[in-house]
């Protein structure tokens, strides 16, 4: 078995959480008390206790009871990589998948916990390509335009076609490419953006009657669950 | 200046573009709201001053992007005549809709005029068109007109002349946004290098758009066979890009580029008036009330066209009778006398079957005509959907049967309004079982003899029900088995509701009246002289009795009165032809056809009445009058009467209409199956699919009656 001393047992991810808070605080005040440790992550002071003597165990802390807690030297690199990674995923969710910084940044920190170092390193290889490359650039055009428009619309009160009540009225939001005859009904203005409008069932059920703009169309439910639509009021 | 201008006539379906193709042109053609009233190509010709004017009248499509065979024959059309200038009638009420078909009309690069019509209606709805704004962004003059009323139709001639002679400019390029524009120059760029340009008129910017589109029709050109990947890439980074599926990106495109254009150039006043359109239908496509108003407009179609046609009947069959008569008594006896009675059987026979149908076919069309141009028609088959497609038909297919009911022939041409290929030919191959007119005389005669009155009208529905749930069943079949696979999609507008003018409905009328005259006249015509020459030849020469011997005999009998002296004569006659056609090849045929029929009731007589049946359903009775010795006439009917209820019981004479409702489809629907379908296997197939069918179904019900005893009396 290879006896490698620089890799420590890894810790555990709140634990992470403990060791990265330190290390700002302490990147902020030059030392850390372990009430702000507490107010930092909304923690009870017992807590941090015992967290702060488990870390000190594992030789990461200098903990010594009523006094400013520091990083050992071994602490510090562990409190910078799970640094670096955290800066880096925020990046991420903030550059590439346009979320804004309070979102990207508690994303950033669920995430970071569960994926290894091994998927890590390269998925930051990955941001930093898209975010620095020059022939990535189209991607990049891509994703300023695309990204804004999904987070708008995020699904959960999209209805389909076929569930619209009579009567009410609703915006063409998506349609699935696996509707039949996709080019025709979009031919017809099936297509996003269109306000289309209920205008009843058929006798035994299976066609619709809906306003497209100003004409009628019949068409069968079954198509009809393939286009989603924002319900208007 | 060119000696002939040529225009193309393009636009929706149901924006009123027939209208003004009849104002401009004169050719009297139809104007109705059912989808797909103009499926050929139709040509006419105008004169403006002194401009010489060809005009193609386009079918009415949505897109140019070939997924319907009309769209194909609208592409091809504009792709392969040389054309000077593009009529774009749009309706004005539904001015985002129709604008899509301009916009890819605009790529053709031909000089374009937009034709605003129907505005009343749109200035009905509140809308208030900024036109100089419109005719900017196309890059084409506009003209608003009232079809109908043939309002603005002078302005549409004068500017048409005026862009026909004078340097008319090509549309505007429409821009589709940064990306979409860039990727469309690339193409262009590849276009013009594969491309021979001596040959086409139309600009690379249209081929490239329709690469982009990936468009079947144009990808499949050799040409551009290179340039196919490139354009799905771009087309695919497009999509990509913007969100939405590569199939439809163009189209979200045009949709985008139109929303900004009318909402830039319309603007709503507060004169909108509630729609009598929407009322209408609150009451007329409601999910209960729909279906029994449909009933009773059906009914009252039937009402209209029976009833009213009837003394148009009797007119026709009183004027056919003088002619026949007049020949006779003009016609020397001793000269041709087989020519002579070819013309007065044969000729003046089927002359006669013919023009019997064309009261009842001219009224049935009328009304038709009323509900299609009112844009009922396109309600019925919404409404009667649901029903018919449990049987794996859909609303489309309803209308053939109902015309099924008068004529099977125009019902089969009905069929045409379906899209789907195997809805179509499923339609058409359970049609000769809608009871069709023709089939009623049989009917008529038979029941009132062998069923008592209460029963007569019960008898006459089962009858009906039989023929209308068995084409119901066997439609179910089909498209189980042979016509198998997912239901195709159904897309169907229903236009606003518009009351036609009394001119484009008999203009309507007339015109498929004189294809049915076309198209069946001449085949009944023909089936008529066929039947006259197998029923008279060969010619017995050796008779059972010598009938001029005892003609004489009866006219000098002293102990008979003047009236049973001609009795006695006329059925002396009836015996006379009975012996002749017993030996001619229509009674041979019967006789070896009596003899597999004879399990399902037959006589050799009605088997022989069948020959006459493949003719024309109605000749089935007048057959059967003449092989039961009986002439024709207010007396003869009587005598015939008898004579049946003599030879047959109440069963046979319901297998006997069993077997006309279901066998053989008669020549007239044989000929218009084939010319619609252009496949003789379908046409055979269905020939001897219905005959085998009837025979098995007509033995069991003759043999079940036989055991259990039922109807012998």
């Amino acid at each position: 078995m290879p006896n490698d001393t620089r890799t420590s047992p890894p810790i555990s991810s709140s634990l992470e959480d403990y060791l990265e808070a330190i290390a700002e605080i302490i990147a902020e005040n030059d030392h850390a008390h372990t009430k702000d440790i507490a107010e930092k992550l909304h923690v009870t002071m017992p807590s941090v206790t015992n967290a702060l003597q488990t870390l000190y165990a594992r030789d990461l802390i200098v903990y010594q009871p009523h006094m400013p807690v520091s990083l050992t030297a071994r602490g510090a690199e562990q409190a910078a990589v799970i640094r670096h990674r955290h800066v880096a995923m925020k990046k991420f969710f903030q550059d590439v998948l346009k979320l804004d910084a309070q979102e990207a940044d508690e994303a950033a920190c669920r995430i970071e916990h569960v994926i290894g170092e091994k998927v890590m390193s390269r998925f930051i290889v990955l941001a930093k390509t898209i975010a620095n490359r020059e022939d990535c650039k189209p991607l990049r055009d891509f994703l300023n335009q695309t990204m804004p428009q999904l987070c708008v619309e995020d699904g959960v009160d999209l209805i389909s076609l076929s569930e619209l009540p009579i009567g009410r009225q609703g915006v063409v939001v998506h349609v699935d490419e696996n509707l039949r005859a996709l080019k025709k009904f979009a031919d017809l203005g099936l297509v996003r953006g269109t306000l289309l409008q209920m205008e009843g069932h058929a006798p035994f059920g299976d066609l619709l009657r809906v306003k497209v703009m100003c004409s009628s169309l019949s068409l069968r439910r079954k198509d009809a669950a393939h286009i989603w639509l924002k319900q208007m009021s | 200046m060119k000696d002939l201008y040529r225009i193309a006539l393009a636009g929706n379906p149901n924006c009123g573009k027939t209208t003004i193709f009849n104002a401009l042109t004169g050719t009297r053609q139809h104007v109705g709201n059912y989808p797909g009233v103009t499926v050929e190509r139709k040509c006419g010709s105008c004169r403006i001053g002194n401009v010489n004017i060809e005009i193609i009248d386009l079918p009415g499509i949505y897109s140019l992007s070939s997924s319907s065979p009309e769209e194909k024959v609208a592409i091809r059309e504009l792709l392969k005549t040389p054309i000077d200038l593009v009529m774009n009638v749009v309706d004005a009420a539904n001015l985002q809709r129709n604008l899509y078909l301009s916009t890819q009309l605009a790529e053709l690069g031909v000089p374009m005029l937009l034709v605003f019509n129907m505005v009343d209606d749109a200035r009905n709805r509140g809308f208030v068109f900024d036109l100089p704004k419109f005719e900017h962004y196309f890059g084409a003059p506009i003209v608003e007109t009232v079809g109908s009323r043939e309002e603005g139709i002078d302005q549409l001639k004068a500017l048409t002349a005026k862009l026909l002679v004078g340097e008319a400019q090509k549309p505007a390029i429409i821009r589709y946004g940064e990306h979409i524009d860039l990727a469309i120059n690339s193409l262009t760029t590849a276009v013009k290098d594969k491309r021979d340009f001596a040959t086409q008129a139309i600009p690379p910017r249209y081929f490239a758009i329709k690469l982009l589109e990936n468009d079947p029709e144009i990808c499949a050109l050799p040409a551009f066979a290179p340039l196919l990947p490139v354009a799905a890439e771009l087309c695919e980074r497009l999509a990509v890009r913007h969100g939405i599926s590569s199939a439809t990106l163009m189209a979200d495109c045009r949709y985008g580029v139109i929303a900004g254009a009318c909402r830039e150039a319309i603007t709503l006043n507060n004169e909108q008036r509630r729609l009598v359109s929407d009322s209408i239908d609150k009451v007329v496509t409601n999910r209960y009330v729909g279906l029994p108003i449909f009933l009773l407009i059906m009914l009252f179609v039937f009402a209209f066209t029976f009833i009213c046609s009837e003394p148009l009947v009797e007119i026709v069959a009183f004027l056919l009778d003088r002619v026949s008569a007049l020949i006779d008594s003009a016609w020397p006896a001793a000269a041709l006398p087989y020519f002579k009675a070819l013309v007065l059987e044969g000729i003046i026979g089927g002359v006669g079957g013919v023009l019997m149908f064309i009261p009842n076919i001219l009224l049935l069309f009328l009304a038709i005509a009323f509900l299609e141009g009112t844009g009922y028609m396109a309600r019925a088959a919404f409404v009667m959907d649901g029903f018919m497609h449990k049987f794996g038909l859909h609303g489309k297919s309803f209308i053939p049967m109902l015309l099924g009911f008068g004529c099977t022939v125009p019902a089969v041409m009905a069929t045409r309004t379906i899209e789907s290929e195997r809805d179509r030919l499923t339609t058409i191959l359970i049609l000769p079982l809608m009871s069709c007119g023709a089939r009623l005389p049989i009917y008529s005669l038979l029941i009132p003899i062998f069923f008592p009155l209460r029963m007569q009208a019960v008898t006459m529905w089962i009858i009906y029900i039989i023929g209308a749930s068995l084409a119901l069943g066997i439609a179910a079949i089909l498209k189980a088995t042979i016509f198998k696979g997912e239901d195709e999609v159904f897309v169907m507008e229903l236009p606003p509701y518009r009351m036609p003018t009394m001119k484009s409905l008999l203009i309507h009328m007339g015109e498929r009246t004189m294809v049915y005259l076309h198209k069946a006249g001449t085949i009944i015509l023909g089936a008529s002289i066929v039947l006259f020459f197998i029923n008279t030849f060969p010619e017995k020469q050796i008779l059972d009795h010598d009938y001029k011997a005892l003609a004489e005999t009866i006219d000098n009998s002293t102990t008979m009165s003047q009236e049973e002296k001609s009795l006695a004569q006329d059925e002396l006659v009836s015996q006379h032809q009975a012996e002749m056609l017993n030996y001619s090849l229509a009674g041979r045929i019967g006789k070896k056809l009596a003899v597999p029929m004879r399990y399902a009731g037959f006589d050799w007589k009605a088997s022989s009445a069948l020959i006459g049946a493949f003719a024309a359903k109605e000749l089935f009775v007048s057959q059967l009058a003449i092989l039961h010795s009986v002439g024709q006439g207010e007396d003869a009917a009587q005598a015939l009467r008898q004579k049946l209820r003599d030879s047959y019981n109440p069963l046979q004479a319901f297998c006997l209409m069993l077997f006309c409702l279901i066998s053989i489809p008669c020549v007239g629907t044989v000929a218009v199956v084939y010319k619609e379908t252009q496949s003789w296997k379908i046409t055979i197939g269905q020939l001897g699919g219905l005959t085998t069918l009837a025979y098995v179904i007509t033995t069991i019900v003759y043999q079940i009656g036989r055991a259990l005893n039922i109807g012998l009396a």
